[in-house]
Parts: structure tokens; C-alpha cells; sequence
């Protein structure tokens, strides 16, 4: 009850603060809708000369579009703008501030700044994902379909443990700041299955900054092409994601001493 | 003026050292996406033999060289300037005598780009090794590179600059930046050859100035284009810099007299 009230508190601001920029923000959501026409008009580019691309189909590279999408909300609603707010509470030291709230720092540095209008963005990326399900001539079971959407979540779940990681390390080695950099770098590569790429690009982003778990991993269980261990075990990979970065976080947090000092 | 030139090159030579190891980290962004669609192309190109033509071999060609040129005819004057014009620290720049874009902006522009050339070296004779392309590279037309990637570059830093400058109106120019990058993925080969563009796409794409920035400079070094091509591309960059140039100036002096410096 205490968090929600916080989250709307936070909400209220950011909105605030947004509507000063109105018209970057309805710029924003005029390139939006024609960057996705642009993307679609680049997924038929490809699929002009081809009838698949590594087994896949051209709705199934629409739904990976959606997820695609959803992910890249998740981090410019949250995880841009909130690590640039971070590094300045680091560097300046209004960081001392955060702490000293009676709530839990994690949370309060994941919400403190929340570009709004991002959520626009999320509408566009659920009707990508409900068009390519309905679009192809795959049968989907619910199941999958279930399997498909806890897996989204986990997949998401996974990218800001990463986040939060990343960040945390900040209070170990100063210079680290711009770790956050290349989680942005690989974003590109969750735009197609995983499959398509060569080993070394594939263990990547599947291992070291897990875009592909994200976004390949998730259509996979739609495809139906994963068994229930490995559906299992990618859902038990981010309960410990989630777990295991909160425990670097808080243990960082133990490190931090303040910019002064 | 030239010593002004060589002081602030130097300047932001040592500067930019500094922080080598956030220059990898954005050396990933010119990296990524040419190897995504490399992989992409190259897919369909082996399942299929060839598309239009083009074989796997040819698509590892050209993204292998499109790497290299990317990186030196990019601009990236909104990520260094654009705050200036929105915190209002750009005041501070125009008491001084050098202009902050034409001479601050450009050198910056420079000298992170040639530390990326630097960084890019290794690893991409990794990817060398690893895709093994084959060039057929000759004298002439590395000669006739210089010129072509050195307009190609200027073409987009006025563009560049242009659309920065539209922060003075609305604070905010990423949206437009993003927008312009956009249409620059596909209309200048960033996303796949020209050739393979539907129709009226390559209609709009030899029309429109952006494939001037990359896809000429790409082509002319595979060694795809004639002299009497190379000669009147390089005349349309010229005609493009300076229509850009203009461009430039009008929305920087206007935009100033709009600038209020925010906070004042």
C-alpha cells in the first residue's frame, strides 16, 4: 500500500515534469508510431527476399519485434534515465539523500525518474506481439501461450537485475560508470533470433548481457520449440537474477560513503 | 586560425584519452548493428545462394568495409552539444572567440574519431579473421576515398548540427535525432545494400543525400563504381555540404536569437 503511494507520488512528478516538454513528448510519440512503420517496412525488405530467416516466419519476427519493443520500454521508461540520475547522486553525492529515506534504496533509484510518455510505446509493442501471434499459421496452445508471457517477464526481470548490477559495481570501482553503456550497444541484436547469429555473437547476448533470454528465449516457448525443464529453468534463472542482484545492491550500498568523504 | 585548430585538437586528444575505456563501450554502438544484419544477410544469402545477385561473400564485403566508414563520416554533435543549449552552459562558450560549433563542436567530432579508428583496428582484423572477406582495393580508388569520406563526413555534421540546433526552439532535439537516424539506417545502407531496396525506395534513396555519407564512400572503395560516377558523387556531396552549410547558418543564427540561456 505504502509502495504504491510512493510509485504515484513519483508518477505525479514525472508527469509534471514531462508536460515541460510537451512537444518533445508529442514528437516522440509521432516518431514512434512512424519508427514502427519504418521497422515493418524493414522486416518486409527482408522477407521481399526471403520466405524465412532461420527457420522463422515474417509474424514471428513481428512478435520479436513486440517483445523487442517491450524491453526497450523497460529501459528508456526506467533504466536510462534513472542511471544518469544515478551517476550524478554518485558523483555530486545527493545520493546521501536516497539513503537516508526510511524506504528501500533499490526501489527508490529504479522509480525516481520516469519518462511517461514511454508508456505510449508499450501500447504499440503489445499490438506488434498480438498481431504476430494471430498472424501466423502456428497453432499456440495456452500453455505456450503462458509459458511465452512468464517468460517475457522473466526475460525482463533478468535485463534490470543486470541493470541494477552493473550499477552497484559503481561503489566498488568509481570509473565504472559507463558499464550501462553497452547494455545499450546489444540492444540492436534482440531485434532477430538469436539463431541467425554466429556462436560467438549468440553466447553474448545469451550470457554476458542476456538480450537474447529476453526476447528470443520467450517467442522460443511460443514456437513451442522449448521443453518444460527449460522453460523452468530460464524462470528459476531470473528468481535468482532478481535475488542475486539485490544482494550485490545492498552490499554496495554498505560501500557507499559519500562523495565528500 | 590553424593554430587555433591544432591547440584544441590537442586538447581534446588528451581529453578524450582520458577515458579510454568508455570509448570501447561506444565503439560497441558502431559494432553491433552492421554485425546483426551481416549475420542477418549472410543467412539468407547462403540458404537461398545469392539475393539479386549478391552472395554471402559479397554482404561480409561490403559490411566489413561499411564498419570502417560508418565510424568516420558519423556525426555526434547532439550528444556533445545539444546539453549545452539545454542547461544553458552554452553561454559560456559564446564570450569566447572561436565559435563553439564550427570550431569546438568539429574538432571534438575529430578527435573522437580518430581514438575510435584506433580502437576499431584490432578488433576488426578479429572480424577479419573470423569472416575472412575479400576486397579488391585499388590505389585509385582509396585516393579518391579521402575526398569522398572526408565530404560525406562534413554532409552529416551539418546535418547534424542543423538538427541539434533545433533544441533552441524546443529544448529538446533527441526525438528528431532519432528520426533522422532512422531513415539514415535505411536510405543509406546501414540496414542493406541499396540494390536490394524495393523500387521506389531506391528511387528515394538516390534522390535523397544521406547515401552520399555512406554507401558511396562504401562502394567506391569495393571498387563498384566507374570514375564518371565517383566525380559526379562527389560533385552532389559538394552541392549537399553546402546547401547543408547554409542550412546550418540560418538555424544557428536565428536559434541564437532565440537562445535565453536557461536559468538567466
Amino acid at each position: 500500500m505504502f509502495i504504491l503511494k510512493l510509485l504515484s507520488t513519483y508518477l505525479k512528478v514525472n508527469l509534471q515534469q514531462d508536460l515541460a516538454y510537451r512537444a518533445d513528448a508529442i514528437v516522440n510519440m509521432v516518431m514512434s508510431i512512424i519508427g514502427t512503420g519504418w521497422d515493418l517496412l524493414g522486416l518486409s525488405i527482408i522477407f521481399a527476399n526471403t520466405k524465412e530467416i532461420g527457420g522463422w516466419g515474417p509474424s514471428e519476427l513481428i512478435a520479436l519485434m513486440g517483445v523487442w519493443r517491450l524491453v526497450n520500454v523497460m529501459m528508456a521508461t526506467i533504466v536510462w534515465p534513472n542511471t544518469e540520475k544515478f551517476n550524478t547522486g554518485v558523483r555530486d553525492g545527493s545520493l546521501d539523500y536516497t539513503f537516508l529515506q526510511p524506504v528501500n534504496s533499490q526501489l527508490l533509484i529504479s522509480i525516481t525518474r520516469i519518462v511517461i510518455w514511454r508508456a505510449f510505446d508499450l501500447a504499440i509493442a503489445v499490438i506488434l506481439i498480438i498481431v504476430g501471434m494471430t498472424g501466423g499459421n502456428v497453432v499456440t496452445s495456452p500453455v505456450q501461450i503462458v509459458a511465452f508471457l512468464a517468460l517475457t517477464i522473466s526475460g525482463a526481470a533478468i535485463i534490470y537485475s543486470l541493470w541494477i548490477t552493473l550499477i552497484s559495481l559503481t561503489f566498488w570501482f568509481t570509473k565504472f560508470d559507463n558499464s550501462v553503456t553497452i547494455m545499450a550497444a546489444l540492444m540492436d541484436a534482440g531485434r532477430y533470433p538469436a539463431q541467425v547469429y554466429p556462436y560467438w555473437l549468440r553466447a553474448l547476448i545469451t550470457f554476458v548481457i542476456p538480450i537474447a533470454v529476453a526476447t528470443t528465449v520467450p517467442l522460443q516457448a511460443l514456437r513451442g520449440e522449448l521443453v518444460d525443464l527449460q522453460i523452468l529453468g530460464f524462470l528459476a534463472i531470473g528468481v535468482a537474477a532478481v535475488i542475486v542482484s539485490s544482494r550485490v545492491w545492498k552490499a554496495g550500498v554498505r560501500r557507499y560513503s559519500g562523495a565528500s568523504s | 586560425m590553424f593554430a587555433i585548430y591544432k591547440q584544441m585538437w590537442l586538447v581534446n586528444w588528451a581529453e578524450q584519452w582520458q577515458y579510454r575505456a568508455n570509448l570501447l563501450m561506444y565503439l560497441a554502438f558502431w559494432l553491433v548493428s552492421p554485425i546483426v544484419y551481416l549475420a542477418v544477410w549472410t543467412t539468407i544469402a547462403s540458404a537461398q545462394g545469392n539475393i539479386n545477385g549478391l552472395t554471402a561473400p559479397d554482404f561480409v564485403a561490403y559490411y566489413m568495409m561499411l564498419l570502417i566508414v560508418d565510424i568516420a563520416t558519423s556525426d555526434i554533435t547532439i550528444h556533445i552539444f545539444a546539453y549545452k543549449i539545454m542547461d544553458g552552459s552554452l553561454s559560456n562558450e559564446l564570450v569566447l572567440p572561436i565559435h563553439p560549433v564550427l570550431q569546438k563542436v568539429l574538432v571534438n567530432n575529430l578527435a573522437f574519431k580518430a581514438l575510435q579508428m584506433l580502437a576499431l583496428v584490432p578488433i576488426w582484423l578479429i572480424l577479419y579473421v573470423l569472416y575472412q572477406p575479400v576486397f579488391s582495393i585499388t590505389a585509385v580508388n582509396v585516393l579518391l576515398a579521402i575526398p569522398a569520406i572526408a565530404f560525406g563526413f562534413l554532409l552529416q555534421f551539418f546535418a547534424g548540427t542543423t538538427i541539434t540546433c533545433i533544441s533552441f526552439w524546443t529544448t529538446r532535439a533527441w526525438s528528431i535525432s532519432d528520426f533522422y537516424s532512422n531513415i539514415f539506417r535505411l536510405m543509406a545502407g546501414q540496414f542493406v545494400p541499396l540494390a536490394l531496396l524495393p523500387a521506389f525506395m531506391q528511387t528515394a534513396s538516390q534522390l535523397l543525400p544521406f547515401r552520399l555519407a555512406l554507401y558511396f564512400p562504401v562502394q567506391l572503395l569495393l571498387g563498384k563504381l566507374s570514375i564518371e560516377e565517383t566525380m559526379l558523387n562527389i560533385g552532389l556531396q559538394m552541392v549537399w555540404c553546402v546547401i547543408l552549410f547554409m542550412l546550418f547558418r540560418v538555424v544557428w543564427r536565428t536559434g541564437l536569437k532565440k537562445y535565453s540561456a536557461v536559468g538567466a
